[in-house]
């Protein structure tokens, strides 16, 4: 279902569904990539596994369907086209979550920490997750919350700092950068993470920046 | 809420998957599958490569990576495109991949986004350069970051 404006307030408040947490958790263990290595059931929690592989043409060793040797438009079609299945299971994948509940929980336990960390407040929470899964929305829901008065315009440059960088963060990681995952030599939520990091510490320097020189040279 | 099953819902959740696969992904990885088709056939990748070679050695990158840099500023899926064609060309590792990842989204789409999102939000130009900054900035510290845990 899509958040309107006028309910924003009220999805802060409404209770979060227990079916919220576990989905996830789920989530979380499924993207990390933890289970990449494992042997057995538990792979089925691993997204690589789930994702599958293409099968091989003759030449076995690296040659899928895409074929080995291309270039120019036609190989980056073959390619792209390789990318597509991923990018599917990743949105089925977080409308499922969504649906359970998953990112209202996500949004519940996040809320009481964006005032410390980014100097925002809570009621951004909404604004801030849809952020993460497409920047269209997040700007859309940001912009309401200004013209409604529930932030500042110091808040709103914040806000928009972290979202400018990384825009779209979890969907985009997660559909295109799918493609690299198997080259990484990390687990794939690290990248993940560090992600998150960097968005958190430049929307701190957007907070530092308005805080001092911006207000200096208001004041003058 | 309505009476979808998970199944609906994961259904629901695909189709938008294809539909940025087939308007979003595919064109702009095309994109740029065709423009380092031009840099190589004219020997620019080259040259821009030998150029950058000092600054990307910071990171532990090899020179041609800058490209994925640039591209990434045009269309996160072009760089991942970029990304694994010079993974393919033997010119990127898979330790340059890890270290790359990061900055392909802290820098993705910048173009787009300077209308998709501050001209919606409605953010005033004049911050709209150290806004750019703030991004070049946190990707050039992940990839310090990454070099480490790569």
């Amino acid at each position: 279902m899509k958040t309107t404006e006028p309910n924003q307030h009220s999805q802060q408040n409404s209770p979060v569904p227990v079916s919220g947490y576990i989905v996830l958790v789920f989530a979380i263990l499924i993207f990390s990539g933890i289970f990449a290595n494992s042997k057995g059931w538990i792979t089925v929690f691993d997204f690589d596994t789930l994702n599958g592989k293409f099968g091989t043409m003759k030449d076995a060793a690296k040659a899928t369907f895409v074929g080995a040797g291309g270039f120019g438009a036609k190989d980056g079609f073959m390619f792209a086209l390789s990318l597509v299945p991923g990018v599917m299971l990743a949105l089925g994948i977080i409308e499922v979550v969504e649906h359970l509940g998953g990112l209202k929980a996500a949004q519940k336990l996040l809320s009481p920490i964006l005032r410390p960390i980014l100097g925002i407040p809570g009621i951004t929470g909404v604004a801030l997750i849809s952020s993460l899964q497409s920047t269209d929305a997040g700007a859309g829901m940001t912009r309401a919350l200004y013209e409604n008065g529930q932030i500042t315009e110091k808040e709103r440059l914040i806000f928009s700092a972290f979202q400018f960088t990384a825009g779209g963060t979890v969907t985009n990681y997660l559909s295109s950068g799918s493609a690299l995952f198997a080259f990484l030599t990390v687990p794939t939520m690290w990248p993940l993470v560090v992600l998150f990091l960097m968005k958190i510490f430049g929307a701190n320097i957007m907070r530092f920046y308005l805080s001092t020189v911006d207000r200096r040279a208001n004041n003058q | 809420m309505s009476d979808k099953t998970i199944i609906d819902v994961f259904v629901d959740g695909a189709k938008k998957g294809w539909s940025m696969g087939v308007n979003n992904i595919i064109p702009n990885v095309l994109m740029a599958y065709v423009c380092i088709n031009v840099l190589q056939i004219t020997g620019l990748l080259t040259l821009l490569g030998n150029l950058f070679t000092p600054v990307m050695a910071i990171f532990g990158l090899p020179g041609q990576s800058i490209m994925v840099l640039f591209s990434a500023m045009m269309s996160m899926g072009g760089a991942v495109g970029v990304a694994h064609g010079l993974y393919t060309n033997g010119i990127l590792n898979g330790t340059h991949i890890t270290i790359l990842i990061p900055a392909i989204y802290l820098l993705g789409s910048k173009i787009q986004y300077f209308g998709r999102l501050l001209g919606t939000v409605g953010i005033p130009a004049k911050y709209y350069p150290g806004l750019l900054a703030i991004s070049v900035l946190n990707a050039a510290v992940a990839m310090l970051l990454m070099r480490f845990i790569a």
